[in-house]
């Protein structure tokens, strides 16, 4: 819609400045010739008054160097406009000049200084933040000071006392606040709001590093569906860091937390992929439960594929698919799982076949379809279709490409 | 020839005003920086009553202690002021920075009632409640910060609360070369 906008703006911009460009001006010549006549005829009719005798000998001789004068200055002024029209090739290649100046230099400018990407801050955004009922705030606070009086070593108390001490001193988290969180923590290592206002303080008091870690650590040991996520991930975005990446496993995929994370970077080698694959099969057992899930099912499919598991993987997108056709990336992925299965120099089987064809459907060019269902044409005996495939591969190589040889040569066989 | 000169005042003009906002997008300078008159300059006399019962005056020998000092105007009623807060906090913890703060147009009842609610920061506090020091130091307003070197010469004047960025950028600085 703002692109729209802006783009309604620049035509008009341009549409102002070609106006008064495009407009024709008299042309100064024809201008000339209507002068011109008229001295003439001025000068005829002093000659018929003289010849008449109207008009003395002495007069008219005036009246003619008069005439004789303003046909010079006729003239010379249009040798002055002409020469403005030289400016004429100028009129020629201003308005497209200028059509294409006016949104580059606009563009350029903005993609220089403007900021695309920027979120959108709505007002209504601002409007809904909680403003709690103002009137019971200060008999809450007073509430919650009392029960974590009372209870002097109960985490929450004590977390909802500087939860309550800061929004009491206008959201600053206060020295005791900051007393309170701290013990909180130590009482409750995981207590997430704890984690959070603490983090705001280390903001607040001008170290945004410190915070961006403690905020960090919070949203990976955080339930995906913790109700404090927009809150913290506002806040991580506003104290200068960049959205934590995107984790591909979407929920249903247990997620590691911060804690299994580093323990796995302390196994070997062998014993992390033992840990991976026991993780791979829980996800299997789990999809045995729940078989409706095609997301799941693709993400078994693309986890067995790492591991190698291309058999296993295949079988998994022919479940995800069978739940809803499969395309593009994912289309890609299945055959690439399917053509793995194939022993070398040996024909597809059917249901890669069938990926395959669609694969062909979806990317004519798709070099794995290309050569692999040449491949099964060959393997049937339609071997003018196999070099048409083959053929059309070999175009699409590169010059250096190291396959080339060898279909080639298989091309040279089926001919 | 003169109407014509009139028929392009506008034009220049508007090259005039573009080339101005352009100068101003792309050299970096920030409209919102006023200068002071106080930046390496000696400290100008300093006295105040303590804002604490019973603590001695202050004077102008707080400031030439042979250590940088930061001295901070600040007032309860002043919502920036609590918004700095705990930079000044984090200064005096961490850093062990000697800051000496002064409550500025405000009732002692109230700056002390202020200070125990979020903390205090400052080794010393006095009150201006009449506002006659701060005619002294140039004060605008309150938040204010100046940085006093060893010497008890003024370094840095901040006519806003201070930031991450100024605490980084030249508050830390100056005061490590200082020490």
């Amino acid at each position: 819609m703002l692109e729209f906008l802006l783009a309604l703006l620049t035509t008009a911009t341009v549409g102002v400045l070609l106006v008064p460009l495009l407009r024709q001006r008299l042309p100064a010549t024809p201008r000339l010739d209507n002068d011109l006549a008229i001295y003439r005829d001025q000068l005829a009719e002093l000659e018929r008054d003289q010849a008449a005798g109207t008009l003395p000998d002495a007069e008219a001789k005036a009246a003619r160097t008069e005439i004789e004068r303003r046909i010079l200055t006729a003239a010379e002024q249009d040798a002055k406009e002409a020469a403005t029209k030289s400016t004429a090739t100028l009129h020629r290649f201003l308005p497209p000049a200028l059509c294409l100046a006016v949104p580059l230099v606009a563009l350029g400018l903005y993609l220089q200084i403007g900021r695309p990407g920027l979120p959108a801050s709505p007002f209504a955004q601002h409007a809904t933040t909680p403003a709690p009922q103002q009137d019971d705030l200060p008999a809450q606070i007073a509430a919650i000071k009392k029960q974590a009086a009372e209870h002097p070593d109960d985490p929450a108390a004590l977390s909802a006392l500087g939860e309550a001490l800061t929004i009491e001193a206008q959201g600053v988290v206060t020295r005791p606040a900051v007393e309170a969180f701290t013990k909180a923590l130590k009482l409750q290592p995981g207590d997430a709001r704890a984690a959070f206002f603490l983090g705001l303080h280390e903001q607040q008091s001008g170290d945004s590093p410190a915070a961006l870690k403690r905020w960090r650590a919070l949203e990976a040991q955080s339930p995906p569906d913790a109700p404090w996520l927009p809150t913290l991930r506002a806040e991580i975005a506003k104290a200068g860091g960049a959205p934590a990446p995107a984790t591909t496993a979407a929920p249903g995929m247990p997620q590691p937390n911060q804690d299994q994370v580093e323990a796995m970077s302390r196994l070997s080698p062998e014993e992390r992929q033992k840990t991976i694959r026991a993780m791979v099969e829980g996800l299997a057992a789990k999809m045995q439960d729940t078989p409706a899930d095609r997301d799941g099912w693709l993400r078994l499919a693309n986890a067995r594929k790492v591991l190698g598991d291309h058999a296993l993987a295949g079988d998994a997108f022919a479940r995800a698919d069978a739940l809803g056709p499969l395309d593009g990336a994912a289309l890609k992925e299945w055959a690439e799982a399917e053509v793995r299965q194939i022993p070398p120099g040996g024909a597809p089987p059917a249901r890669a076949v069938a990926v395959l064809q669609r694969l062909e459907r979806q990317e004519p060019n798709n070099a794995l379809a290309l050569f692999y269902l040449g491949a099964a044409s060959f393997a049937e005996g339609d071997k003018p279709a196999a070099v048409k495939r083959w053929r059309a591969l070999l175009a699409l190589l590169p010059s250096d490409a190291p396959i080339r040889a060898m279909l080639e040569a298989r091309i040279k066989e089926a001919e | 020839m003169n109407s014509r000169l009139l028929y392009a005042l506008p034009l220049l003009t508007l090259v005039i005003m573009a080339g101005f906002f352009g100068w101003s997008l792309l050299s970096g300078r920030d409209p919102a920086a006023i200068g002071s008159v106080m930046v390496n300059r000696p400290a100008p006399s300093f006295a105040a009553p303590s804002l604490r019962d019973g603590q001695p005056a202050l004077t102008s020998d707080l400031l030439k202690t042979g250590k940088p000092v930061l001295l901070n105007f600040f007032a309860s009623w002043c919502t920036p002021c609590l918004a700095e807060h705990p930079l000044l906090l984090r200064l005096k913890e961490r850093e062990g920075v000697t800051i000496i703060g002064i409550a500025w147009k405000n009732k002692p009842e109230e700056a002390r009632a202020w200070l125990a609610k979020l903390g205090d920061p400052f080794a010393y506090v006095g009150t201006d409640y009449d506002g006659k020091l701060s005619l002294d130091w140039g004060l605008s307003g309150v938040p204010e910060t100046y940085l006093i070197d060893a010497t008890g010469t003024v370094r840095l004047h901040f006519h806003a609360p201070i930031t991450e960025r100024d605490l980084k950028e030249t508050i830390l600085p100056l005061l490590r070369a200082g020490k």
